[in-house]
């Protein structure tokens, strides 16, 4: 059955060149859009190699600590009563405004404070934002650096084609080691093979390299960093001080996804005991901004006090957006579908005669729509690989690279899957329950 | 075989009321071979649809092979249709974009047979009305005759015990009318399959065994 369905959809299209061409545009731009986008959410947002862990993490990369003020307003009310004046005194508190310090944690605060969170597997400190201009053949580079500790390795499984990750005792003893990204051998050395061993001068200081990885795809920026150092490169201070506030941040590899929601409790429960030194900050309130990694990418673009609003709202817009686009062509495939199907009521009509109930009916017209939906899919794709190469070859993203991987093209099944029956079942369905007899007295086929 | 009691059709518009058919009372032989004249408009296409279950009487009670049918929209109607009955068209209505084969296979794909089984069953009812060798062809290709002899292997495919063609010699010259007729009284002499068929034409409704005649709805003979 199927096959005589696919043979009078293939003539069907072959039949009207022109409407056809319409609706292969309209579906092949659409799929086309939604697969980029889909390969761009699989890029930021994929659990793909370094972020295999990515729904067991828990981040802490913000702390705020903060004093509210309160004004005393003093109101006097005179009475005269019996020639005697009598004072009525009110004493009432407004807010007047907050005082607050908002940054990175520094190394002591998170050691001293988070190093003892319950359900947690692994926890990683590092530092980021520190680049380096590097001068190759005359040519200026830059490299991003994190510094990390032993612990980062476990939790961001990063492919190494070459080498392995720097240990404890290589961190502990200050060890001039680094791990690069392909893109930093390939900028530094001009190839990714035999660089182990091979130094990297920043700054003045030479680092042995000790691995080559697969540059991250997202753009979080520990995770895409030219170079990666050992923490204890970070300037002595930065180590040592005191202060709540630093240059670090915190990862936490929770045991299992339940944990994740613990962790978080844990160190919200966590700041309620945490003491503010007077001696260092005239402040009586900290906040640890503590997410999941869905809600720290949404926080990057959508500031809000919780991060859980934040990611709330992006996926409400991301949402909402994707409907629109997937929408607006659906309504149109639909109105060009009914005014294709109508021309074949006949067809229909002598279908229903034979035997045909509106179910056959209604699956074979989405059965074509599907395969209509499909070669839009397949062109759609060709053109989304095309986009790809040219967003990705332009760097028109920075440092996001987008991956037409395996998953994106499942994804990309599903999308014209959805479309083919969202576009075909109205039409499908409206011509299914059409009267034989009116269906017949259309004499076209 | 077929039986109608007191069966009424009415058109109903939003000012108008129109009787197509007015209490009709016919009973079929299996085996017959019956045909309906009568004048335009008066209502021989839409006893014939009534019969053939694709249009509903307004009143009155039609069986078919002691099978009462009280629900037209549902699977169980159209599975009825699919294995006892058996249509042809004036207007032939071959699906153009499906070859001859492809197209007398049609009502073969609400079945639960299998496509080797349909193919076969295909090419033996091509055989019946001599059309083996234009099975690759498209309608398009083929004269009316001959498309309505595709028709009426569409018709037979499904071994119905009852065939139901509306004009079927209508749109043909009269030795290509000639030609579908032999068929059809071939089919119901041989294989006993019963036929009702409208037609205007006299000579045709003679071969029949019997001749109803309406007018204005109503059975005048």
């Amino acid at each position: 059955m199927l096959k005589n369905y696919f043979k009078i959809a293939i003539k069907v299209l072959g039949r009207r060149k022109f409407f056809t061409a319409i609706s292969l545009f309209g579906i092949s731009f659409t799929l086309m859009i939604l697969m980029i986008a889909t390969a761009f959410f699989e890029s930021e947002l994929g659990n793909d190699a370094p972020l295999k862990n990515r729904d067991y993490l828990v981040y802490v990369p913000m702390v705020s600590i903060s004093k509210d003020y309160q004004d005393t307003i003093i109101q006097v009310d005179t009475h005269f009563i019996d020639n005697i004046a009598k004072y009525d005194t009110t004493l009432s508190f407004e807010p007047a405004g907050r005082s607050m310090s908002r940054s990175s944690p520094s190394y002591t605060f998170l050691r001293n404070n988070l190093s003892d969170i319950p359900f947690v597997d692994k926890m990683s400190i590092f530092s980021r934002g520190v680049s380096y201009d590097i001068f190759i053949n005359s040519k200026k580079v830059n490299f991003g650096a994190v510094f990390v500790d032993e612990n980062y390795w476990d939790i961001y499984n990063f492919t190494f084609i070459d080498g392995q990750a720097f240990g404890k005792t290589a961190i502990d003893n200050q060890e001039q080691v680094a791990i690069i990204s392909k893109k930093a051998s390939l900028d530094y050395f001009g190839t990714v093979e035999n660089v182990i061993d091979k130094e990297v001068m920043l700054d003045g200081k030479h680092y042995t390299v000790k691995g080559v990885i697969d540059s991250g795809i997202s753009s979080a920026s520990e995770i895409n960093a030219e170079i990666y150092l050992p923490y204890t490169h970070v300037k002595p201070s930065d180590l040592k001080d005191k202060s709540f506030l630093g240059s670090f941040a915190a990862i936490f590899l929770a045991k299992d996804k339940k944990s994740v929601q613990k962790i978080k409790n844990e160190i919200n429960q966590k700041e309620k005991r945490i003491e503010i030194p007077t001696d260092l900050y005239d402040y009586d309130k900290i906040d640890i901004e503590v997410m999941t990694f869905f809600e720290r990418y949404a926080k990057g673009i959508i500031s809000s006090d919780k991060p859980e609003e934040s990611f709330r709202i992006l996926f409400g817009v991301i949402l909402f957006f994707l409907l629109l686009f997937f929408l607006l062509p659906t309504l149109n495939l639909i109105n060009i579908n009914v005014s294709r199907i109508l021309e074949r009521s006949s067809e229909i009509g002598v279908r229903k005669a034979f035997g045909a109930n509106s179910q056959n009916i209604l699956l074979q017209f989405i059965f074509e729509n599907i395969i209509l939906t499909f070669i839009g899919g397949v062109l759609g794709f060709l053109f989304a690989l095309i986009v790809i190469y040219l967003v990705n070859d332009s760097q028109i993203l920075g440092d996001t690279t987008l991956h037409f991987n395996y998953k994106v093209s499942i994804y990309s099944f599903f999308l014209c899957l959805i479309f083919g029956i969202v576009s075909g079942y109205i039409p499908a369905w409206r011509m299914s329950r059409v009267h034989i007899v009116n269906a017949l007295k259309q004499n076209q086929l | 075989m077929i039986k109608l009691n007191n069966v009424n059709k009415i058109y109903k518009t939003k000012s108008v009321e129109t009787l197509a058919l007015n209490n009709i009372n016919l009973n079929i032989n299996e085996g017959e071979f019956l045909s309906i004249m009568g004048p335009s408009g008066c209502g021989k296409s839409t006893l014939l649809n009534i019969m053939g279950l694709i249009d509903e009487p307004s009143q009155g009670e039609v069986s078919i092979s002691g099978y009462r049918i009280d629900d037209y929209t549902g699977k169980s109607v159209a599975k009825f249709r699919n294995e006892h009955l058996g249509f042809i068209f004036q207007s032939f209505h071959l699906i153009n974009d499906l070859s001859v084969i492809d197209n007398v296979e049609l009502p073969l794909l609400y079945r639960k047979v299998s496509s080797k089984m349909r193919r076969q069953l295909a090419e033996e009812a091509l055989i019946k009305v001599g059309l083996k060798n234009r099975m690759k062809h498209f309608p398009s290709q083929l004269s009316g005759g001959q498309k309505q002899r595709v028709a009426i292997a569409r018709a037979i495919v499904g071994k119905p015990n009852i065939i139901l063609a509306d004009e079927p010699t209508g749109n043909l010259d009269s030795a290509m009318g000639n030609e579908v007729m032999d068929i059809l009284l071939g089919l119901n002499q041989e294989e006993k399959t019963t036929i009702v068929m409208v037609t205007h034409d006299e000579l045709m409704a003679k071969k029949t065994n019997r001749l109803i005649r309406l007018f204005d709805g109503s059975q005048v003979q």
